[in-house]
């Protein structure tokens, strides 16, 4: 197919295929560096943390949160939309930029679908220690039992529990149907014995025969059409948690798609802060080029730019509403003693992405990286002050409260980012970070030495 | 006993050329593996459209029947429960398991009927014939009758430029 | 390279004008012919608004794939330039409208002095200076930038030079993101507000997605149309592929804003809410399934496989319903606030203002299309667009 000579190449340096191949399995050879060790030490160190915090969760009882009777609600639910939003990245840039035929999300979208499922695991554990019996976690599945009581299927949460479930499995799917040429490739290149046995098994018996590469393209292609609706029901369902309800910023209608847009915008800048230090680190920056990083910071603006006209929408109909409990929940937020938190929202999700407009700025690492961790902040900010705002000051004046959070729920969310980079680390060491087979596949059209010819 | 041939290629564009090139001289190709999927390959080797999607459809209807069903079937049979003042069949509450459920259905099914039908999954045996196929080369496989002469099928690969041309058993 | 010059036949000219003047002649009807005036107004509205609506779509087609650099929609793009010339148009008919009666006939906020308490808090918003500012501002902004975006778009074709290149793709940015304010504020002001005490957040979007839908299905229309007078050979099958994998994305799209909606008001059953689907349920609960079986069910099913989106048999015709489905919609939004229950109807008015107005759109899009050539050759990726085939 023509490609415009007017596009950029999306890799870098002239390469062949064998060099491609080379590139991209080199972080998995030899042992791991010095910086390795560095990053698993502090990550696993932050996982202990969390453990020692899920121990007193469960020795002691969800009494050792902050939580208070009017707060029900705080960090772990803030925590777990937050993880559950990262994970939208991954989804998206696998299933609806391969729908609409973007050629970079070849690239990252490996790394980016692990990180889902990294998230998804990390997601998925908040709601199951909430209910402060990790090992009871079971009860939230409708299974006959002795009680003859089914599970509530009214109950958004529920609906959660089947959406997390489902889209964990189908990811999960999506991302080792993805990787299994690949698993060839890192079985044919292995030198050991033992490593050429593991990676034999795990590769599925792939040989690249046209028959199954043609099938392959197929249900990568419809998987990723389930994927596209999937990952907007997710975070609409998690939505509904807050939506559903009668709170005064929580039930408003505009949440299911802002949400999702939030995760989206989330999850690109997780992405972006770990392929900005990995690209580096792994010397794979002829692959994951400024070119990637612009283009992911343009969906930042778009993303960002959505969710500050749902902030703006939101903010504009609780006056509009008439309604005195919408409007000064809405006050609130933005005066009252959490407005730091508000502000803090408000300036990493809606102010600094807009500095993305300057190509200067989108093309800069250092800045793109900066604007990543705001990002990222922001939004962990953002599930924080929906949650805990508008619960602190509801309709019975009396019972109104703070909330801070103990130092075991600090642990809890600290423990669950040691693990989800921990699960990073170990990927880069196991499983190739791009695509292999599909940066080939773009490789004649779209990389450096490309051809200018037309053939079919 | 089986006898073919391999031969390969370096280029993907030379491949398909080749192809077109030895199919006009009668000689049928088995398979081609590939490091990539490669485009026009499936109508160079004449393979018809693959019907997983209908697959996929099939478990995403029962999927969402399922779904849609059981939540029926436990609030208006098993143990009808009030909450909230809302109906026993709550239509628009089912909807999200209804989805997730036809989703996780059509994406499984689809799946398994993939590595089944392809005789792929874990530690499947495959044969291979050149540790460089998932890396850089593109390898033909013409299968060849037991009386049928090798010589006039290695002139005609040759002819079509492609490398490494090896006569192979299978038991 | 085959015929660029498009050339309006007067067989076709002589169509589009019976059915303005059937329009013409159903609103003399609807005037004199005992209909309530409310009405007539009220499907005036839903008209305007709809085509304007789709000549927006029209420009939104075009620059957004500007802006995100695809080549493959080049071919089609002077389809969605020439609907984006209805914008004048609609914004003119839109403001005689509103100036000759149409805002105090229908809008219960205009009343300014029997007002109830609710109304009263909401008039530093709904006022009819604050109102008619806004209107001029989106509708100036809107046909301010389609003249550009054209303007352009054209020179681009002429003299082939880059600079006009990246001159669409600023403008483009300029119009999304503009437009993603103003499309929400306005259907606030010209469809929400007709239920003036109730509100909604994701209303903005849920019509936008409405209108998404309704646009493309009308581009699928016009392209067919184009297609069997002999023009536009070079737009393939692929083309058309993406085309309805947009109208059957945007439908699903669609019904799941409308889900959205509905479920987390029914949900949360709080009766300042629940009151805008009581009416609709109670009065116009035939519509209300319509709306679902036009715009989502059919689409759903018949665009699934991949073959239906790649033939006009079963396009065309999807199409169509998905048209007529999404003007059954936007009589959701609009009648019950407007006219009510009781008072509404669908009969003479109903049917013959819609033929008015989609003759006049026809007439001005085809119009628009004789004015330039039918493909931009000069696009810088123009060429990726002619040679464009997927395996998916």
């Amino acid at each position: 197919m023509y490609v415009s000579p007017l596009r950029e190449p999306l890799i870098k340096g002239a390469k062949d295929y064998s060099q491609v191949t080379k590139d991209i399995l080199a972080p998995m050879a030899g042992k791991p560096s010095k910086y390795w060790y560095m990053g698993i030490t502090l990550s696993g160190a932050a996982a202990l943390f969390g453990a020692w915090a899920t121990f007193m969760t469960v020795y002691y009882g969800i009494g050792t949160w902050g939580l208070n009777k009017t707060i029900g609600w705080a960090w772990d639910i803030t925590n777990f939309v937050w993880w559950v939003g990262i994970g939208h990245a991954g989804t998206f840039i696998s299933a609806i930029l391969l729908l609409f035929r973007q050629k970079w999300r070849t690239s990252i979208n490996r790394s980016a679908e692990a990180m889902t499922l990294m998230a998804i695991a990390c997601a998925g554990f908040f709601p199951l220690i909430h209910m402060g019996r990790l090992l009871l976690g079971f009860f939230i599945l409708p299974y006959p039992n002795t009680r003859a009581l089914w599970v509530n299927f009214n109950s958004p949460l529920l609906w959660d529990v089947f959406a997390i479930t489902t889209y964990l499995l189908v990811s999960l799917v999506f991302w080792y149907i993805g990787l299994i040429p690949d698993l060839g490739t890192v079985r044919d290149k292995a030198t050991g014995k033992i490593r050429k046995a593991i990676y034999g098994f795990l590769s599925f018996g792939w040989t690249g025969s046209a028959r199954h590469c043609s099938r392959h393209e197929t249900i990568s292609l419809i998987l990723a059409g389930l994927a596209a609706p999937l990952v907007l029901s997710v975070h609409t369902i998690v939505s509904f948690d807050f939506a559903t309800s009668v709170i005064p910023g929580w039930h408003t209608t505009i949440f299911p798609p802002y949400f999702v847009s939030g995760a989206v915008f989330s999850g690109f800048a997780m992405v972006l802060t770990l392929l900005i230090v990995a690209r580096k680190a792994l010397n794979l920056e002829d692959y994951i080029t400024v070119g990637h990083i612009e283009n992911m910071n343009k969906v930042i603006i778009i993303t960002g730019s959505i969710v500050g006209i749902a902030y703006i929408t939101e903010f504009f109909m609780a006056w509009y509403s008439g309604v005195e409990y919408e409007q000064y929940a809405f006050i609130n937020r933005a005066t009252g003693p959490y407005a730091w938190a508000y502000w803090i929202m408000m300036t990493c999700n809606v102010i600094t992405p807009q500095l993305f407009w300057f190509k200067k700025i989108r093309t800069n690492l250092v800045a793109t990286f900066i604007i990543s961790i705001f990002v990222n902040i922001g939004m962990w900010f953002e599930r924080f002050v929906i949650v805990v705002t508008s619960l602190h000051r509801d309709y019975l004046p009396s019972s109104w409260s703070m909330y801070k959070p103990s130092m075991v729920e600090v642990g809890l969310y600290v423990g669950t980012l040691g693990v989800f980079f921990t699960l990073f680390l170990l990927f880069i060491r196991a499983f190739p970070v791009i695509a292999i087979a599909e940066v080939k596949s773009v490789l004649k059209s779209s990389g450096d030495n490309k051809k200018d010819v037309h053939h079919e | 006993m089986n006898k073919y041939i391999t031969a390969y290629y370096n280029d993907e564009e030379d491949l398909l050329k080749g192809l077109k090139q030895i199919k006009s001289k009668g000689v049928e190709v088995a398979d081609v593996l590939s490091p990539f999927p490669v485009h026009g390959l499936d109508k160079a080797l004449g393979m018809k459209r693959s019907r997983l999607t209908r697959v996929a459809f099939t478990g995403g209807a029962i999927g969402a029947m399922i779904g849609f069903g059981f939540q029926a079937w436990v609030f208006t049979q098993a143990y009808p429960l009030n909450f909230g003042g809302k109906p026993f069949l709550a239509v628009p509450s089912f909807i999200p398991v209804t989805f997730e459920m036809a989703v996780l259905f059509a994406a499984f099914s689809m799946v398994f009927a993939f590595l089944i039908h392809n005789k792929l999954g874990p530690g499947a045996a495959a044969v291979i014939h050149d540790e460089r196929i998932t890396d850089d080369r593109f390898l033909l496989v013409v299968k060849v009758a037991d009386d049928e002469n090798t010589h006039t099928i290695e002139e005609v690969l040759n002819e079509a430029g492609a490398h490494g041309i090896t006569l192979k058993k299978k038991n | 390279m085959e015929n660029l010059t498009f050339t309006l036949k007067k067989k076709t000219v002589t169509i589009f004008l019976i059915m303005i003047a059937v329009g013409v002649l159903s609103l003399a009807f609807g005037f004199f012919g005992g209909i309530e005036g409310k009405r007539v107004a009220a499907n005036l509205l839903l008209n305007i608004y709809y085509f304007l609506s789709m000549g927006l779509i029209g420009l939104f087609f075009v620059t957004v794939h500007t802006i995100a650099e695809s080549g493959w929609q080049t071919s089609v793009q002077r389809v969605g330039e020439a609907m984006s010339m209805f914008i004048p148009v609609g914004g003119i008919l839109l403001v005689l409208f509103f100036v000759l009666g149409g805002l105090h006939s229908i809008y219960p906020w205009t009343h300014s002095d029997h007002l109830d308490a609710i109304l009263l808090k909401k008039v530093a918003y709904l006022n009819e200076p604050f109102f008619y500012i806004r209107l001029v501002v989106f509708l100036g902004v809107w046909v301010l930038l389609a003249y550009y975006v054209r303007k352009t778009s054209l020179a681009l074709d002429v003299k082939g030079d880059l600079k006009y290149f990246s001159k669409m793709r600023t403008l483009s940015a300029i119009f999304i993101v503009t437009y993603a304010i103003t499309s929400v504020v306005s259907s606030w002001d010209w469809l929400m507000s007709l239920d003036p005490h109730w509100f909604s957040t994701l209303y903005g979007w849920y019509v936008f997605s409405s209108m998404l839908a309704s646009g493309f299905a009308m581009l699928i229309l016009i392209l067919y149309l184009l297609k069997r007078m002999g023009y536009m050979q070079h737009v393939n099958d692929e083309h058309m592929h993406d085309l309805g994998k947009y109208l059957f994305g945007f439908s699903i799209f669609w019904a799941y804003l409308w889900f959205s909606q509905y479920m987390l008001i029914w949900y949360a059953n709080i009766p300042e809410e629940t009151v805008y689907f009581y009416v609709r349920h109670k009065y116009f609960s035939d519509v209300f399934y319509i709306n679902l079986i036009l715009n989502f069910v059919v689409p759903f099913l018949l665009l699934m496989t991949r073959k239906s989106k790649r033939i006009f048999g079963m396009l065309v015709p999807v199409s169509i319903i998905v048209i007529i489905g999404h003007w059954f919609d936007l009589y959701m939004m609009i009648m019950p606030g407007a006219v009510g229950g009781e008072a509404s109807g669908f009969g003479i008015v109903e049917i013959g203002l819609t033929i008015g107005f989609l003759g006049l759109f026809g007439l001005i899009t085809f119009r628009a299309l004789t004015k330039a050539p039918l493909a931009p050759k000069n696009h810088p990726y123009f060429k990726e667009s002619l040679d464009y085939h997927t395996h998916y």
